[in-house]
């Protein structure tokens, strides 16, 4: 019975690493960041966008990671506009396996 | 510093002060500066709304009257990012002034409240430098002042003085150009400004020429962390001020208009969402035609937030 739940476990555990796993991540390079109150409006932006389930930003680095709903892919272009009209300039674009530390 | 004071016309009821009748309309406000609005950073369609509460001094009356004015305003800012280079802004002040004053033996005092002229205005980027963890910005700005508040209110000794009024009574323009260069330590503004006065009832506020800087340095946190944390800074300001002599039906009143300059310091708590912030004004030259009241102190406390 133990091994039984142990394996229930572990199964779940499995599924659910592998859903999160399946989120694609997107780490975005900003130009021209460079308060606080500036964070707000590419957050914003980036929000808006179909499909982004978290943004996540690290000021001192110039850098947005964009989290997608699982299957949905994020579009460059979108993401140039969306940092434009925040007032900003796109430094660069990628997919990552997982927010960079 | 006083030098051009000539000589004392009238009663003193029109002689107060510079900003006294225009006080708050000081455009400057961005991301950083605390005493002007335009460089108030805006995204497409997101707002920005600012509170402030200011408290204005004047005294040091050389005319014998004991003069001295006090003002206290709640100014309502609003903006709103049309898209990335284009912003519209409101600002909506109320004002209490108070003017005390001894009038042969006896002393008076005047005072008023009330909505003051609404201002509306435009702000456009032209030149944006962007790079990482810093940017430089160039905008140009301008805009109108609306009569909504009133020029002819009365108290039991007559007509109050345009100086107490809450408005001016007529459209006035306004416009300049604002400058930006911030990078994560620091932040600089710069604004030029002028205003047009125009007249009404056979008055007219001297046009107004602004010169402002801003200087805000990161205190907290000394090194940067992960995230968006929220920053404190510490802010020193200059601010000049020349307004032209006041006319009253069509003839210059010579007991108005001068420069001042003020040294500002004060701090600066910013967040992703809000910011809040003080700063004393202290005028460390003043250079006032004939009796006017010198300027004692202006105390700016603001409440910004995004939505």
């Amino acid at each position: 019975m133990i091994k039984i739940i142990r394996m229930l476990f572990l199964s779940a555990s499995l599924v659910y690493v592998g859903a999160w796993a399946q989120d694609p991540v997107y780490q975005v390079g900003v130009d021209g960041l460079a308060c606080p109150f500036c964070a707000y409006g590419i957050e914003k932006q980036l929000q808006k966008l179909d499909g982004v389930k978290s943004v996540e930003t690290d000021i001192a680095k110039g850098r947005v990671v964009v989290t997608m709903d699982d299957g949905k892919v994020l579009d460059r272009p979108l993401v140039e506009q969306a940092v434009k009209n925040a007032g900003f300039t796109l430094r660069s674009f990628e997919q990552i396996e997982e927010p960079a530390q | 510093m006083r030098h051009r004071r000539q000589r004392f016309h009238g009663k003193g009821w029109i002689v107060t002060g510079l900003l006294i009748a225009a006080p708050f309309l000081s455009f400057t406000a961005m991301g950083a500066p605390i005493t002007f609005n335009t460089a108030l950073p805006v995204a497409k369609d997101e707002f920005v709304f600012r509170q402030q509460l200011r408290w204005l001094s004047s005294g040091d009356d050389p005319s014998g009257m004991s003069r001295d004015m006090s003002v206290f305003a709640s100014i309502s800012v609003l903006g709103y990012g049309v898209n990335s280079k284009l912003a519209v802004f409101g600002v909506l002040p109320w004002m209490d002034k108070t003017l005390e004053m001894t009038d042969g033996s006896a002393d008076v005092e005047r005072d008023n409240r009330g909505l003051g002229d609404l201002a509306g205005f435009a702000r456009y980027t032209v030149w944006q430098e962007d790079a990482p963890g810093r940017t430089f910005r160039l905008a140009g700005f301008g805009g109108v002042t609306v009569p909504t508040g009133d020029d002819d209110k009365s108290d039991h000794l007559g007509q109050l003085p345009p100086s107490l009024q809450d408005g001016t009574g007529t459209w006035n323009g306004f416009g300049g150009v604002v400058a930006t260069w911030q990078t994560l330590d620091y932040e600089i503004d710069g604004q030029l400004s002028y205003r047009e006065n125009r007249a009404a009832n056979g008055f007219a506020f001297g046009d107004e020429t602004r010169l402002d800087l801003s200087w805000q340095q990161r205190l907290w946190p000394r090194e940067l962390s992960s995230g968006v944390p929220g920053f404190l800074y510490g802010v020193l300001e200059l601010n000049w001020l020349h307004q032209g002599k006041n006319h009253i039906n069509g003839q210059d009143d010579p007991d108005s208009g001068g420069d001042i300059l003020w040294l500002s310091p004060g701090l600066q708590y910013v967040t992703k969402r809000w910011v809040v912030e003080a700063l004393v004004q202290k005028p460390i030259s003043q250079n006032l035609n004939g009796a006017m009241l010198e300027n004692e102190v202006i105390v700016t406390t603001s409440f910004r937030i995004k939505f």
